[in-house]
């Protein structure tokens, strides 16, 4: 997807999270947390030329939807443009230290993902507090790669 | 995760839900998918199709042979969770138009799995 669409889906799911609590939402403000840190990293990622801002949308890794002239959609094979998680696909490209950084902060919001969400593990405010800080750190990454753009 | 486990998460996701806009059909549709795929466990948990130690994450991550086992059980349920999974590339994470019609859409199958999930659902009802 395009950087501008990247940053406005930034902008709606920010605003979202702020109307929910961390604790009583935590399912749904931690997956917001997780889709708008996401965003930032393929944003970074276009604007780095390591990945590709085609308006194709990742269905598993390699496999895309791509919209026709019909204004129909279609799976198809197509070079990396927006990954699904960190490192899904892993990228095979060297990776500018911020990126890289940003990167780094996903993975420890995503470390959170499959024990407190598809799991029983309670979540508590230590690890909101850690996805917080972790978006946050990712998100003014994103800012100081693309200056003016704020998400 | 037992059956309720996965009841308490699927209904603190649809209590979230009511924090949602129409203009937040992207977490709409993530909302869907995530409560969808905890009333799907509770479901085969319930009818002894998996244990509690075996939960679904995504239908297209089964194998051939669990999909098919699991739509001999109720190929409904399962459909319901794979029609929302494949409205998310387009959508959430892509930026086609129509997303508000598309979380409508994601909430009316959540609601299929939900009341079919419960252990007083009837066909009929």
């Amino acid at each position: 997807m395009n950087v501008a669409s990247h940053l406005q889906k930034i902008r709606k799911l920010e605003a979202l999270r702020s109307r929910l609590d961390p604790m009583d939402d935590f399912e749904l403000w931690f997956w917001s947390a997780m889709n708008a840190g996401t965003h930032a990293v393929n944003a970074a990622l276009h604007d780095a030329k390591i990945t590709r801002a085609d308006d194709v949308f990742p269905a598993q890794p390699g496999v895309y939807l791509v919209p026709q002239p019909d204004s129909s959609v279609r799976p198809a094979f197509h070079p990396l443009g927006d990954v699904l998680h960190v490192g899904r696909p892993k990228i095979d490209a060297p990776i500018p230290e911020d990126v890289a950084a940003m990167m780094h902060e996903m993975e420890l919001i995503e470390h959170h993902r499959d024990p407190c969400i598809r799991g029983e593990r309670p979540p508590t405010p230590a690890i909101a507090q850690q996805c917080e800080r972790a978006l946050r750190r990712c998100l003014e990454l994103l800012g100081k790669r693309l200056p003016g753009a704020q998400p | 995760m037992s059956p309720e486990a996965h009841r308490a998460k699927a209904e603190r996701i649809e209590r979230s839900l009511a924090k949602c806009g129409p203009q937040d059909y992207e977490m709409k549709i993530e909302a869907a998918m995530l409560a969808g795929t905890h009333w799907l466990n509770l479901a085969l948990h319930r009818m002894g199709i998996t244990p509690p130690q075996t939960d679904v994450l995504h239908t297209y991550m089964l194998t051939v042979n669990e999909l098919r086992k699991y739509r001999v059980a109720d190929a409904e349920l399962l459909d319901a969770l794979a029609e929302i999974e494949d409205i998310r590339p387009g959508f959430v994470r892509g930026n086609l138009p129509g997303g508000e019609k598309a979380a409508e859409r994601s909430l009316a199958l959540l609601s299929l799995l939900r009341q079919k999930a419960q252990p007083d659902y009837s066909a009929g009802g």
